[in-house]
Parts: C-alpha cells; structure tokens; sequence
C-alpha cells in the first residue's frame, strides 16, 4: 500500500433515479457509503476527479480518505457503475473499512520478464485469461498488482495461479491453485491467414473440378 | 462466414433494436475493444470483412474475439416477383446490434495499432463505433 486517495464528498439528501439524475447534470456522480455496521451515508462526488482516479487503475485498491461536510471516512472503492454507451459513471460504492478489515478484493496482474520467454520471442501471444486475481487480505495491505514471472515460459505453456509472487499479507480467495491465469499462444491473426490460405486453396480445387466436368459434357 | 449450425425456425420476424446493450458491454477477453454507439443490424459478410481488415493490418500478431454473433435470418423475395405468395427465403445471416454492445476485442499489439485496425474495421461496419482500451492500458 503506497498512499491514500483524499477525496471531497457531499452528503445528498434524496435518493431514487430523479435526484441521482439531477445530481449527474450538475456534473457530480451519486455514490454511497455502507458497511461497518454503521448507517450507509449518500454522497455526492464530483464526476472529473473520479474519472481521473478510475482511470489511473488503482482506484480499487487503493483506500480512500473521504471528507464529508461533517466527518471523514476511510473507505474502499467497490465497485463503479459505467454507461455502456457513454462509459461515464453513473454510481459508485464505497465500502467503510477500518485497520483489521480483511476483504476480498480484485488486484491486477502484471506480467514481468515478457522479453525473456522463449515463446513470446518467438512470436507467440500472450493470452491473458485473467487479468485480475482475487485476493484475501487487510485493508491496509492491499497489493497495487501482482508480479507473474514469465521468464522461460514456450509456446503452449499456461501460466497457474501458484506462478504468482503474492506480497507478504495476501491469501489468495481460492483455494486451486492450479487456476489458469494466462497462457503462450500462437496468434490467431497466423492462424487466420493459413485458413484464407486453405479455403483459397479448396476454392482453386473446386473450380478446376468443375471447369473439367464442364470440358466433359462438351 | 458466420453462420448458425442448425436453427429451430427457418425465418424470423424483422424485429425492432430498442434500448442500450445489457449485457457484452465491458471488456472481458482482450485489452481493446470496438464499442458499438447506434443500433444497426450488422451481417455475416460485414463481420467478415472486418475480421479481415483488423487480422490483416496485425501482420501475424495478436489475438482477435468476436463477440458478435449472427443468429437472426433475413429473407427476401426474389426480383421481379409479385407481392404476396408468401415470405420469401432466408438469404442472409444478421446479428442486432444495441449501443453499448463489444463487438471485437484484441490483445497482444500495442495501441496505435489497435486503433489503427479498428478504424479499418469500422468502416465496414454500418454504425457508429468507438475504440476502447482496459482502464490502466
């Protein structure tokens, strides 16, 4: 855990689909504050900053300082409801956390050492099946990502879960650990162009069959 | 081209796109995406030549998904055929596209060059598109 976020918040009064509207056209997205056994507060939060800090990547891991008009929250950003056309927030969750807090959270995997695989230097893809792992661990200890190691990894190996350095803390949330997280692969666009290849190839064939039919009859 | 094994009715109404995509709206293979902004029903042959436009301008690298499938099949009377006698037959395959909707999604190439395949590739597409990368790429 580097640091923390500081955001601003306002408490909004109303809830429901028209005040979270009228909220939104002021340039400010509605979120909320719940968990620690505590009453969920409705906030507001304003639309740039939030936009800035999502689109850094560690909005989800790393925990906030939230001051409100009255007090101050330590919470962790759960989860941000997109537009599907627009892709601008439309809520967010915040989760009250303290220091023992042990939560299960989603943290991005970073893969290391690329130029060192024999199979990516060969021309293979990198297929990532998963991008995030999630991870068991305290609040305060959340990792910003995890390293995976690809150092000697060819084309056609997979890349488990027991691959994956874990900083000091952190549990992984299942218990199979020979989850597949990524895997060396040729690339489809290769792959694609030797199907063109074929089919051009079988059309050929075809042709020239017919063509010789053809000459038959006549 | 992209086409249904079997189906369980040969012809299908017109059908109407209302509403945004509910659900293949986020990223979930690849690190960029080609996001649908208008609804449009899009074709086999369309998908195709987009395939090929996004494979080709990767030169070998890469890893392309198709998110779209399609499963709706359009008929059309032959020319110079009175109206009425029936619907005509099933020629062609489309896929109903709502805004929102991920249509491809790539990995492995940097991003000029996801940017550049997706243009290609939406200039055979009948809708309006917009690139998308995974947050932190």
């Amino acid at each position: 855990m580097a640091n923390k976020i500081e955001m601003l918040a306002n408490t909004r009064e109303k809830a429901g689909k028209g005040s979270s509207r009228a909220v939104r056209r002021t340039g400010n997205i509605p979120a909320v504050i719940y968990g620690g056994k505590e009453t969920p507060v409705m906030i507001t939060i304003e639309e740039k900053f939030l936009v800035k800090e999502l689109h850094k990547g560690t909005l989800f891991t790393l925990l906030c300082d939230l001051k409100t008009e009255k007090d101050s929250h330590l919470v962790l950003a759960r989860d941000v409801q997109l537009d599907p056309v627009t892709d601008r927030p439309v809520h967010v969750d915040f989760l009250r956390v303290t220091e023992r807090t042990k939560i299960k959270v989603q943290v991005p995997v970073n893969f290391i050492n690329q130029e060192a695989s024999e199979g990516l230097s060969q021309g293979g893809m990198l297929n990532i099946i998963s991008h995030e792992v999630e991870l068991l661990c305290r609040a305060t200890k959340i990792p910003e990502s995890v390293d995976v190691d690809l150092t000697g990894c060819d084309l056609g190996d997979s890349v488990p879960f027991s691959k994956l350095q874990l900083p000091e803390g952190a549990v992984p949330s299942i218990e199979d650990d020979t989850f597949t997280i990524a895997t060396i692969v040729a690339p489809s666009a290769l792959k694609s162009e030797e199907d063109e290849e074929a089919e051009a190839a079988e059309g050929e064939e075809a042709s020239a069959e017919g063509e010789s039919e053809e000459a038959k009859s006549e | 081209m992209l086409s249904p094994k079997k189906t369980k009715y040969r012809k299908a109404h017109k059908g109407r796109i209302h509403g945004k995509a509910q659900a293949g709206t986020t990223l979930n293979f690849g690190a960029f995406g080609l996001k649908a902004q208008s609804p449009n029903r899009i074709t086999s042959r369309q998908i195709e030549a987009a395939r090929r436009a996004i494979t080709r301008h990767m030169k070998r690298q890469g890893r392309l998904w198709i998110r779209i499938f399609p499963d709706v099949p359009v008929s059309k009377k032959p020319l110079e055929v009175r109206q009425g006698k029936g619907k005509g037959s099933p020629e062609f395959w489309v896929c109903r596209v709502k805004p929102g909707r991920i249509m491809f999604e790539l990995d492995g190439v940097s991003r000029e060059i996801a940017e550049a395949a997706f243009e290609l590739a939406s200039a055979k597409l009948p809708l309006e598109t917009k690139f998308i990368a995974r947050i932190g790429e």
